[in-house]
């Protein structure tokens, strides 16, 4: 019962940010693509509650940010004036939940190197790479699973045939195909076509880890008592890897899966680099945190690590459900196994 | 006898394996966009007439076959080609850098270990403590960043303490002071942490997964309810239960000896592979390329091996097969 | 334990006190009678010392013929000498190896002057056999040497006769212009030490990484001494070399250079703010502010020398193109073709805009293809539109564009104007220029997409397939004089990016373009050629073949330590005068 709950909370705060992902429109106060060419750079906007008077107030103001003359991308508060921050607004493009008066500016994670806004661009880039990413994981864990235990439980020369050919796709320099691949396209790709490709791309070079985790395990599983037993009662080797073998790699599969995630959406950021990832200006979480690659960044800029602290707390949530759903299932499984 | 035959008819596929490998490689490159000339191309003070002539002089000018051919007679004769960018046969090129990207990468592989066995096993003995959940933000955390970023990390705060040198393999002059070795220690101590704690999570991640099936199991259950004390039921009982996805990642942790550093050693200027190669792979410098992955393969042929050798001698089920 | 303690700390200090391990550079020889020393007109300095220079990737060859790639040719440029050469601070020739040099009355001919009792690095004495040597080298047409094509004047490559053993004659089959200056970086070779590898017709093979030091010789500063494979290269003290002081020590002071290879720029810059390299040549302005921070409490001085020769642009596929095969490309041609389009195009760009984002503040907006770097040969008369919408839109208007309700662009046939921009996805200011255009655009009512590319993807695709809109690249870089863009504004040109394989001007302005840089390139006077010059740079900059948009400044930094630093906007910006260079406080002071 306790069990339950908590998956209830977790799925809770999954929920949650998802729909802030999946209504970006509404929860950010820009448009992902917006430059505010006058503020690039800019830190975090501070929410203030107590005026110059030192009066307070419930509701947040902000005050302007001006240039400062100098090296580099300086800003300072004009406290002359302050916007408080307005709730639910309509503006020419639909309901935002937050805005402020476009005289001062509301950038709550600060902006990047063309005074975009972090935050909006978090949120509409988290729809991209957080579905290409699972999308993708779910594909090669497909494949994985498939290839894995086909080749572990029927081995001989399926085996044999399955397993060199996971070691050619780990072998093979796939950046030349992937650059291939992109010059049979078209160059400009719309971001839809471009999710399926990189889940797809990312799915097909990926199953030959899993496939082999999977593979060993189920060699191993098959020759369990009750697997064995089952196959005396004259149960068909389909059903026997379907029923019996595969369940046994629930820990191996959901391990790999919370793993693979956060380094699906990374991987984005290289393909970006061979053109094969979403282009500027569209935001995804990849091409954000290949921007915090650089001296640069890392050293002056530390809040361009906001898509690092997203991806991170989204994959603990990940995690954690995992878990609770690896354990109840174990639960079940282990169950099912002394029947 | 009968590892004999096995091992025999392994040898017969790595070898197909291997022809294969190099076959769709070279295709593969063919594919993609571009050639070795293409930088002079956009340099206005050389002629499109002596690109031209370099690529005759160079054979790019060959069909596929003829150009595939050459590069295994070369390879047979022992020099794997020749690089266009550095004017000599790979061979030159390749094995100081080699040697350089094992120590580096077996460095990694083994603080890697170390790390993710013990933590994992008391994260699965104990799940949820403290240590469990320290571990799974931490893992989390590391899973997420880009091995580039945690890199420009250590190096940022290698260049602000200068403690540790910011890369390189060794110092000027090192090879007079009688420390060489120390020395050397000294520059392998952040790449390789970098590159372990980029390998640790994803075995963190197994180990601990891997335990905690096999400490929940029946007949872990049914060891302790004979009183078998915590130490012998892990030795004896749970950790060879737990063995078997541990040892098809050890393969491919093996595997990646040679490929899993490449990113790491360009940014902390490593003289391994990594440099070579991926500056290979952008300039289509072929043969380069040809040779790490032929490097690669052969390495990962046989890590498979080990591992699935290994699989047959812990765990007795999987014996059944072979 | 703690023996291992004792041992590691021991282990620490020594390595840590590395300095006290003196180079075992060899000292410089004395001066002898008859040698005729050039005498730098720089401060006088101290002996000893190693100056650490951090590269971003390995040099590929020290063979001074073939090299093409910058870490090779800045290697090579400290161990070989030209005769004449192109001060980098005035961009101006002075003699090298060449003592004095004189052109005939007719312009066709070259008479130069050697030095007297100059030797190579191995101490073999340097004749005019050397320079005919090197000469027949560069010009074989069996070695491929890039430089072959900067030696062919007129259609011919120029010759090279020994008058006697201090004089060569090179004759050319037209006046030349650019005149002495083509001999800057072309090395002079020893004969007796290649020419039995170039008789074999192994002459590539020659001069690689692996070649041992002591088969290596030139006229440089330095000679080599180590080369570890990816980590490093040592080059020592040249004992010989043909340059001293005002108080007549024999240069360089130096003891040795070391080239660490540290494998791209953020690395570079680490490793000179940790104190580990001693100069930085040419880092990217958007490391300024971060590394100007530190500037103060890690002792190094950054230096910005203005902008530098290259150009970045902007350029529209006008290939001619099969229209089956290109059906998207050829509709959207006549566009491009549209010089108001460019123009429009020209003036909606925010090139302020650019310099900032993409430059952190540290460039120039550029209207032309000369950069306000170059000071000899910019037209200062060009004119630089401010930016305008309303401008561009009537230009846009009055070439047949209009609009629909929701401000889209449409062409004469109704169609939405949309393309796409290329460009090299490994240089992040480039995307940014791209990314920042697609936006300005957007205000016209353009739908611009950028899709940034491998960097050979991009150049089989300007090169080769023809298979793109338009695409944002840049050049320069080299020379100063016009003559090393030649192929770029040239109709028949190999750079001609925008109109690739032209046999005749593909318009009446290129036709004109060709015949004044033709004339320029026989004009020897440099007043008459320079306004042959400005009139060509009109004319590229009313016709847009190119949407000039910003040249970056050149930012070096060397730490406190390196004395007589005179960084330079041309290649290669700091160790063009490794010889002066010195260092102070370190090292015996030999020479005082």
């Amino acid at each position: 019962m306790l069990m339950h709950r908590k998956i209830f909370a977790i799925a809770m705060a999954f929920a949650a940010v998802h729909c802030g992902i999946l209504f970006a429109g509404f929860f950010a106060p820009y448009m992902p693509s917006a430059q505010h060419r006058e503020h690039a750079y800019a830190r975090p906007t501070k929410l203030h509650f107590v005026d110059a008077q030192g009066q307070v107030h419930i509701r947040p103001f902000v005050y302007p940010s001006v240039p400062v003359e100098g090296e580099g991308f300086q800003y300072r508060e004009d406290p002359s004036s302050g916007y408080p921050i307005r709730f639910l607004s309509r503006k020419s493009d639909g309901i935002h939940l937050l805005a402020v008066d476009s005289q001062a500016d509301l950038f709550l994670f600060g902006t990047d190197g063309y005074g975009r806004d972090i935050f909006s661009r978090l949120l509409f880039g988290g729809r991209i790479s957080l579905l290409a990413a699972m999308v993708a994981t779910l594909l090669s864990l497909l494949i994985g699973v498939a290839a894995g235990g086909i080749a572990g439980h029927f081995g001989g020369a399926v085996d044999a045939v399955i397993m060199r050919s996971s070691e050619l796709v780990l072998a093979l320099p796939w950046i030349y195909l992937l650059l291939a691949i992109r010059g049979s396209l078209p160059l400009h790709v719309e971001p839809t076509r471009t999710l399926i490709l990189l889940s797809a791309v990312i799915g097909a070079m990926g199953w030959a880890r899993p496939a082999r985790l999977i593979r060993g395990v189920v060699l191993s599983a098959r020759e369990r008592p009750f697997v064995s037993a089952a196959r005396g009662f004259g149960a068909s080797e389909w059903y026997l890897l379907r029923r019996h073998v595969l369940p046994q790699t629930l820990g191996v599969i959901t391990a790999q899966a919370v793993t693979l995630i956060p380094q699906f959406v990374a991987a984005e950021a290289t393909l970006s680099f061979l053109g094969l990832g979403i282009g500027e200006p569209v935001p995804s979480w990849g091409n954000m945190l290949s921007a915090f690659q650089q001296f640069q960044t890392v050293s002056s800029y530390w809040w361009m690590a906001a898509p690092l602290v997203a991806l991170v707390a989204v994959s603990l949530t990940y995690f954690v459900l995992a878990d609770a759903l690896h354990q109840a299932g174990a639960r079940i499984n282990s169950g099912q196994s002394y029947a | 006898m009968r590892i004999l035959d096995y091992l025999k008819r392994r040898f017969l596929h790595a070898v197909l394996l291997l022809a294969a490998i190099s076959v769709l490689t070279f295709g593969i490159a063919q594919l993609a966009p571009g050639t070795f000339l293409d930088e002079m191309r956009l340099n206005p003070q050389i002629s499109a007439q002596t690109v031209d002539s370099l690529r005759v002089q160079y054979g790019l000018d060959q069909p596929l076959p003829v150009r595939y051919l050459r590069w295994i007679a070369s390879a047979f004769a022992g020099e794997f080609g020749y690089s266009l960018a550095y004017n000599m046969p790979v061979s030159a090129l390749l094995w100081t850098r080699m040697r350089n990207t094992f120590l580096l990468g077996t460095t990694a592989m083994l603080i890697a270990w170390s790390l993710a066995l013990p933590l994992g096993i008391w994260g699965a003995f104990r799940p949820k403590g403290w240590i469990d959940r320290g571990n799974s933000a931490i893992s989390t955390l590391l899973l997420s960043s880009p091995e580039l970023a945690l890199g420009m990390l250590f190096m940022l705060a290698a260049a602000r303490f200068g403690v540790l040198p910011t890369g390189g393999m060794t110092s000027l002059y090192s090879e007079q002071t009688g420390f060489a070795v120390a020395d050397v220690i000294r520059h392998l101590a952040i790449p390789a942490t970098v590159l372990a704690l980029v390998a640790a999570p994803m075995l963190l991640r197994h180990v601990r997964a891997a335990m905690l099936e096999a400490w929940n199991s029946p007949f872990v259950k049914a060891a302790k309810g004979h009183g078998i004390g915590n130490r012998r039921l892990l030795l004896h009982h749970a950790l060879p239960a737990a063995a078997n996805p541990l040892i098809s990642l050890f393969g491919l942790s093996l595997a990646g000896l040679v490929s899993g550093s490449f990113l790491i050693e360009v940014i902390m200027g490593w003289p391994g592979l990594g440099p070579l190669f991926i500056n290979a792979i952008f300039a289509r410098d072929l043969h380069v390329v040809m040779a790490v992955v032929m490097l690669f393969s052969v390495l990962l042929v046989i890590a498979n091996l080990i591992s699935d050798v290994l699989l047959y001698a812990v765990d007795p089920r999987v014996r059944a097969e072979c | 334990m703690r023996k291992l303690a004792i041992f590691s700390l021991l282990a620490f200090r020594a390595i840590s006190g590395i300095d006290s391990y003196a180079s075992s550079a060899p000292a410089p020889e004395r001066i002898q009678r008859g040698e005729e020393l050039q005498v730098s007109s720089a401060e006088v300095g101290r002996y000893g010392g190693t100056l650490v220079v951090g590269q971003r990737a390995e040099p590929k060859t020290l063979n001074p013929v073939t090299a093409t790639d910058g870490p090779s040719r800045e290697v090579i440029g400290r161990m070989m000498a030209d005769l004449v050469h192109i001060n980098r601070v005035t961009q101006q020739t002075e003699p090298a190896l060449a003592s004095s040099w004189k052109l005939s009355t007719d312009g066709r001919s070259f008479t130069v002057k050697l030095r007297q009792g100059v030797r190579f690095s191995d101490g073999y004495p340097f004749s005019a056999d050397d320079v005919v040597f090197s000469f027949r080298v560069y010009l074989d047409e069996k070695v491929h040497s890039p430089n072959r094509d900067l030696l062919t004047i007129g259609g011919k490559p120029i010759s090279a006769v020994k008058i006697d053993d201090h004089t060569v004659r090179f004759d050319m089959s037209q006046p030349y212009a650019a005149a002495e200056r083509i001999f800057d970086s072309v090395a002079i070779l020893p004969q007796h030490l290649l020419l039995k590898s170039y008789e074999q017709g192994s002459f590539a093979q020659a001069l690689t990484l692996n070649t041992a030091p002591d088969t290596i010789a030139g006229l440089g500063p330095f000679r080599l001494k180590q080369y570890l494979p990816g980590q490093r290269l040592v080059l020592e003290r040249n004992p010989f070399y043909w340059k001293a002081d005002r108080d007549g020590h024999r240069l360089p002071y130096l003891d040795e250079i070391a080239f660490l290879f540290v494998g791209n720029e953020d690395a570079q810059i680490l490793r000179f703010q940790s104190g580990e390299t001693s100069v930085i040549s040419r880092f990217s302005p958007d490391n300024y502010p971060a590394m100007a921070r530190e500037q103060q409490n890690r002792g190094y001085d950054l230096v910005d020398l203005g902008p530098s020769l290259e150009y970045n642009f902007l350029f529209f596929n006008l290939n001619e193109l099969p229209p089956d095969k290109f059906q998207q490309i050829s509709r959207e041609q006549p566009w491009f073709r549209d010089l108001r389009f460019r123009q429009a195009i020209s003036l909606a760009i925010d090139r302020r805009s650019i310099v900032k984002l993409a430059f952190g503040g540290r460039g120039v907006p550029i209207w032309g293809n000369v950069t306000p770097g170059n000071k000899l040969w910019i037209n200062r008369e060009l004119p630089h539109p401010e930016r305008s919408i309303p401008q561009a839109k009537d230009l846009l208007r009055s070439a047949g564009f209009s609009w629909d309700e929701k401000g889209k662009l449409l062409d004469l046939e109704r169609k939405p104007v949309e393309f796409t921009i290329i460009t090299s996805s490994s240089n992040a200011q480039r995307v940014k220029m791209a990314t920042l255009i697609a936006d300005d655009l957007a205000q016209l009512g353009m739908s611009v997409h950028v899709v940034p590319l491998e960097f050979r993807a991009v150049m089989d695709r300007v090169f080769q397939s023809n298979d793109y809109d338009a695409c944002v690249l840049g050049l320069g870089g080299g020379d100063a004089d016009p003559n090393g863009d030649m192929n770029v504004w040239m109709s028949n040109g190999s750079t001609h990016l925008w109109n690739m394989h032209e046999t005749k001007p593909a318009t009446p302005w290129e036709a004109e373009l060709d015949a004044l840089l033709n004339r320029q390139l026989v004009t020897l006077e440099y007043k008459k050629r320079k306004r042959i010059y400005d009139e060509a740079q009109a004319l590229i900059a009313n016709n847009l073949p190119f949407i000039f948009l910003a040249s970056p400044n050149v930012l070096v930094g060397a730490t406190k330590q390196v004395a007589n630093f005179r960084p330079a906007p041309l290649e290669p910006y700091v160790l063009w005068n490794a010889d002066e260079l010195y260092l102070r406080q370190q090292g015996v002071a030999t020479a005082k």
